[in-house]
């Protein structure tokens, strides 16, 4: 569970991210230290036509790929718009700064400091993972979705 | 003195812009030279070249009943023919597309003849006869009311027009229908507007820069383009507007 103890971030491109974008942003990020998790927000895209006269049909797009993160892989399923960080301290919060001045080079962004994690299970994720569910998960992973986080190793 | 339609009040580019779109008597300035097979392909409704299916026989056979509105109202030659009746949808980004949902259904309905638009926040849907509507969807495409980067043709799962922009500068598609090439920098349809693959890449063309969407967007956007607030005289219309159904609503007598 997220704990209100920690900082959080939100870092808002002025554009859609591109996976390669995300990839190269990610990797030095998670280089650093003092970050604890990191939220990948966007809209979904699905592998297959969700609804209308084609559904279910497939649905080809470039921009839902499998990028690499510190050696481990991560599906991307949506069209990364924000970045939401939990801090150790928010000390880490210069070099996030430096990091995004460095990526996004072709149009600004934003960081904004802030609660943009859930503080406290919802029903849904009390329904999907039970009253011992892993706190680690909650607020993080859409309770929907049948697929877990990717643990990076980071720096420790 | 004869009635003269004003459009609609402002002074700035953009309301210029609506009342050109409006004016059935500006002759929208063409852009692009999209094919009628290549529209045929992206609607998605029949194949290309194949005869117009029909929902009844032609009127000439059908034996009209005596009417004095149908004397009075030539029909389409959609109508005529029997077509069935079907649709195109747009869905314009707010960065600066050049038309967007409400102006859509105003310029048709002044414009076309026998066409249903349905206005929604971020999309557009004109319905009439299947020839009527391969005729007018070239005037929507082929004009000035279509950037190919921020204007998309999207049947379903249309959502894109609030947000963000992708780093190439397309209006994000969860179906992505059509695709920037990198190499010669035209956007081509790759799908038809639900989403299903076409067989061939159906190309319409570079999207416009920057400068030429300012001169022709019809959208106020207090960051991209001219403020809503900076138009004076639209301003002035509203609170006018305002003021008199705020009064209306009293019921005021005359004395």
């Amino acid at each position: 569970m997220t704990n209100a103890i920690y900082p959080q971030v939100r870092v808002a491109p002025a554009r859609l991210l591109n996976p390669e974008t995300v990839e190269q942003l990610l990797n030095l990020l998670a280089a650093q230290e003092g970050i604890r998790r990191i939220l990948l927000k966007g809209q979904s895209l699905p592998a297959e036509v969700p609804y209308g006269p084609a559904r279910g049909a497939p649905n080809p797009h470039s921009k839902r790929r499998t990028i690499t993160v510190l050696d481990e892989e991560v599906e991307l399923r949506t069209h990364v718009g924000t970045i939401i960080m939990e801090l150790e301290s928010i000390e880490v919060l210069p070099a996030i700064r430096a990091t995004c001045d460095e990526v996004f080079t072709r149009f600004p962004y934003s960081i904004q400091e802030g609660r943009f994690m859930k503080t406290q299970a919802t029903t849904s994720d009390y329904a999907k993972y039970g009253p011992d569910a892993d706190e680690l998960l909650l607020g993080l992973v859409d309770p929907k979705s049948r697929k877990g986080p990717v643990i990076l190793q980071g720096t420790r | 003195m004869a009635y003269k339609p004003q459009y609609g009040p402002g002074s700035t580019i953009v309301a210029e812009n609506r009342r050109k779109y409006m004016n059935p008597g500006h002759k929208l300035e063409t852009v692009r030279a999209t094919t009628d097979e290549d529209l045929v392909l992206i609607m998605g409704h029949r194949a290309p070249g194949s005869a117009y299916p029909s929902a009844h026989p032609p009127l000439s056979e059908a034996g009209e009943p005596d009417c004095p509105i149908r004397k009075i109202v030539a029909p389409t030659e959609g109508a005529k023919a029997g077509d069935r009746v079907r649709y195109i949808q747009f869905a314009d980004s707010m960065y600066n597309a050049p038309c967007h949902p409400y102006l859509r259904s105003y310029l048709e309905s002044y414009r076309f003849r026998g066409v249903d638009p349905g206005t929604l926040s971020g999309r557009q849907i004109i319905e009439c006869r299947e020839r009527d509507l391969e005729q007018y969807a070239k005037d929507l495409v082929n004009t000035e009311l279509f950037d190919p980067a921020l204007t998309g043709i999207r049947g379903a799962t249309v959502h894109g027009h609030s947000l963000r922009l992708d780093e190439d500068g397309m209006m994000f598609d969860m179906l992505q229908r059509c695709v920037l090439d990198k190499k010669d920098g035209i956007v081509k349809y790759v799908k038809n507007q639900i989403g299903e693959a076409l067989d061939r890449e159906v190309k319409v063309g570079k999207p416009a820069d920057e400068k030429w969407l300012k001169a022709h967007s019809s959208i106020y956007h207090s960051m991209v383009n001219t403020p809503y607030r900076d138009d004076e005289e639209a301003i002035d219309y509203i609170k006018r507007i305002h003021s008199l159904r705020v009064k209306y609503g009293f019921m005021p007598k005359e004395a």
